[in-house]
């Protein structure tokens, strides 16, 4: 087998400059990089000193980032109208684009994640149709319809390690306390959105002078907090480990940094990409494509979660990737439905958006969209019974891409990006 | 002024706009005197009235303006529609176009609904009150009525007294006042009635402050049950705290300030009985100008349906 040299590039977490060499025979390596595991890569070198045999493929680096490539740990992939297996290609494909290898995927109205033979379906049509590694959340409740708890030991069994409604919060406490407690012992993880349903039925946005003007009612920052607080406080008692979802208020993110610094052990927490870039501004005259749940909320709480991101409070950046057919998101925006895609565009906007203007620097990208997101799910590849680890890529900062509906793979075009030029384009696989 | 499509909003007019619009109002009123109350300015046009929300009021001021213009009015009755079967308001709207409408009058419980028709149709749309976003036609009677009795707007203190959350003529008719330089203030009880930074409008809690800032006009709000389904206040208490009571028409008539209501009316809630006969209560002026102030609106906006005269 002939190897394959990669040189001269930048290796995101110390800005060091480095060669590469791909495969060793027909053994299959990985080496470790500052903590990083980097696989199928048997040398590295500092660039210009790796010895290129004559003839070998070579593929310069110069100006190239090279990271591990990233995980996103909530993604809903089903499309409405679409059959599953077209649903998965595509979610698949939008993720390679976007520098994405895996997923944690999210139980939704096509894909209800509480039974063994729904789940080896999904695990056939994704081994068949899929270009990204997709791990299901199991339903923390049966038809995730928040009444019977699903039968986790059927879901574990089937390599389940996540479980989760999808953003909704079953009304019984009780029902999920006892939930909880009996999924501890399954070393398994709750992953729910903080919320008080009966504080934010029938609302639609954040609360503020946008909502005034287009007379919407606005979920108040305190149903999510609460819901915070109130699943914080289940999750310890039960002693199970918690992911908290999508927090999108400078006071959720306080109230898990109390938590963490308590030393309550087991608790992470993610924000999704949009919470981090836009507001209720985003939302002008209706703009369906900004309806989000939970909302798009005041630039204080941007900065606030992006500081919880820094100092590691939150330990991901999610994509919240919600496929909406265009015939629904042309609704008014009461009747359409919440949700953006963010698959495709995942790594361009993070660079464009925080990497470039300095608000947040590679390490702290590697560390919340790749490693700390792995480290939850501890994706696994039952066949070879190893865990799977995450490729590299390679991000061109430099070339500029236009974001149209043609250009994207997801299968859908709410993507808060369209239209918009970002900065950097992915290769994975590096050797491409 | 310039030629619009539709109306949806105030916020969507210039100032020439909203001038030009009240300025034909008084013309458009003048009519009602004479011994033939029609003009035949949209003689041949085709007015629709689809209202998916009940409404006398609205929707028989919006038919007799278009009667006194001539024009042919179709009702689009929802009830008895296909929409209780489960169509879409897209699907809805293209089998209307199909029917070549040039005006499109629409209420709907949903706020934003009239702008994603606007954008799907040709026709002239009119936007009747959306959920509790906008009731342009609404604030045009007001403004109207005020400059009527005032003479005009600007300089003028109104104080809009209710549910101002659920309220689509409170953020309307505020809109349309402030654009004409009056001062506009705003009191209810406390869940109804959003934060001074959100609104950007001073926000009063009880009647003593009302007469302190020395109101020309008290703009009374009905309290909107149907919108309300897990209660924002004890309703018990709302006549006496936030109404028009005996003892404050009193000191209302004293003062010599206006009472504006947008109707319906609820006698002993938001207003005491006596007040329907106040010497400056402009309720049925309200609805009189209504009226001449939605001919004035039909007749100045442009549907883009085509003609092959």
């Amino acid at each position: 087998m002939t190897n394959t040299y990669i040189t001269n590039a930048t290796w995101a977490l110390t800005g060091e400059k480095i060669d590469l060499r791909m495969g060793h025979g027909d053994e299959p390596i990985t080496i470790h990089r500052d903590g990083i595991a980097l696989p199928g890569i048997s040398k590295v070198t500092p660039a210009g000193e790796m010895q290129v045999p004559a003839g070998a493929r070579q593929i310069n680096a110069e100006g190239k980032i090279l990271l591990p490539a990233l995980f996103d740990l909530h993604a809903t992939i089903n499309i409405d109208g679409h059959s599953k297996r077209e649903s998965i290609y595509r979610a698949g494909q939008a993720a390679n684009r976007g520098g994405v290898w895996g997923m944690l995927v999210m139980p939704s109205r096509g894909f209800v994640f509480d039974n063994a033979a729904t789940l080896d379906s999904f695990d056939d049509a994704v081994s068949q149709r899929s270009l990204a590694t997709m791990v299901p959340a199991g339903c923390i409740t049966e038809g995730m319809k928040g009444e019977q708890q699903a039968p986790y030991n059927t879901l574990a069994a089937r390599g389940v390690t996540i479980l989760s409604d999808s953003g909704n919060m079953p009304a019984s406490l009780l029902m999920l306390h006892r939930a909880m407690k009996y999924a501890a012992e399954m070393e398994l993880t709750f992953a729910i959105r903080g919320d008080v349903p009966c504080l934010s039925h029938n609302t639609y946005m954040h609360p503020s002078s946008t909502s005034y003007l287009l007379g919407l009612h606005g979920t108040p920052a305190c149903a999510e907090e609460i819901g915070i607080e109130t699943i914080i406080r289940l999750a310890k008692d039960a002693g199970v480990r918690l992911h908290v979802q999508t927090v999108s208020t400078a006071e959720g993110v306080e109230i898990i940094r109390r938590a963490k610094a308590a030393g309550m052990k087991g608790l992470t927490a993610e924000v999704a990409l949009h919470h981090l870039l836009y507001t209720h501004e985003n939302v002008g005259d209706y703009d369906t494509t900004f309806k989000t749940v939970p909302p798009l909320r005041e630039s204080s709480d941007c900065a606030a979660l992006l500081a919880g991101v820094k100092d590691g409070t939150i330990d991901c950046i999610v994509t919240d990737h919600t496929p909406c057919l265009p015939f629904a998101k042309k609704q008014d925006f009461v009747s359409a439905p919440q949700g953006m895609v963010g698959l495709d565009t995942f790594l361009p906007a993070i660079y464009t958006h925080l990497v470039k203007p300095g608000k947040l620097s590679w390490a702290e990208v590697v560390r919340a969209c790749c490693t700390a997101p792995v480290d939850i799910v501890n994706p696994y590849d039952r066949e070879e019974d190893v865990p799977v680890a995450a490729p590299l890529l390679l991000f061109s900062p430099d070339e500029q891409q236009l974001i149209t509906a043609d250009s994207l793979s997801c299968g859908t075009t709410n993507n808060p990006m369209l239209g918009s030029t970002l900065s950097g384009t992915v290769t994975l696989p590096i050797n491409r | 002024m310039n030629p619009r499509k539709d109306l949806i909003t105030i916020n969507s007019l210039s100032d020439e706009d909203i001038r030009t619009i009240l300025a034909s109002t008084s013309a458009m009123k003048d009519i009602f005197t004479k011994s033939v109350k029609k003009v035949p300015a949209l003689k041949g046009k085709s007015v629709l009235t689809l209202f998916y929300e009940p409404s006398t009021r609205t929707r028989s001021s919006f038919e007799v303006a278009a009667h006194r213009l001539s024009a042919d009015v179709t009702t689009f009755t929802v009830s008895t529609s296909s929409v209780v079967k489960g169509e879409s308001v897209h699907d809805t709207i293209d089998t209307l176009m199909s029917m070549k409408m040039d005006y499109i009058i629409v209420r709907h419980k949903n706020s934003g609904i009239p702008a994603v028709i606007a954008r799907h149709c040709k026709a002239a749309v009119i936007n009747a009150g959306d959920g509790a976003h906008a009731h342009p036609s609404q604030a045009f009677l007001d403004a109207f009525t005020i400059q009527e009795k005032y003479g005009d707007v600007a300089g003028r203190r109104v104080v809009i007294i209710g549910d101002i959350l659920h309220s689509r003529v409170a953020r309307s008719t505020s809109t349309i006042l402030r654009r004409l330089g009056a001062q506009v203030a705003y009191m209810g009880p406390g869940p109804l009635v959003p934060p001074r930074q959100h609104t950007g409008i001073p926000r009063f809690t009880n009647w003593e402050q009302i007469f302190e800032w020395k109101p020309d006009v008290i703009y009374l709000l009905r309290v909107q049950n149907e919108r309300i389904d897990t209660p924002f206040f004890p309703t018990a208490d709302y006549h006496a705290a936030f109404g028009v009571t005996e003892e404050r028409l009193r000191r209302i008539d004293d003062l010599n300030l206006s009472i504006m209501h947008p109707g319906p009316v609820n006698r002993g809630v938001e207003i005491c009985d006596t007040a329907m006969e106040y010497r400056n209560c402009l309720i049925n002026n309200q609805v009189e100008n209504g009226i001449a102030a939605r001919m004035s609106i039909l007749y100045h906006l442009t549907p883009q349906t085509q003609c092959h005269d």
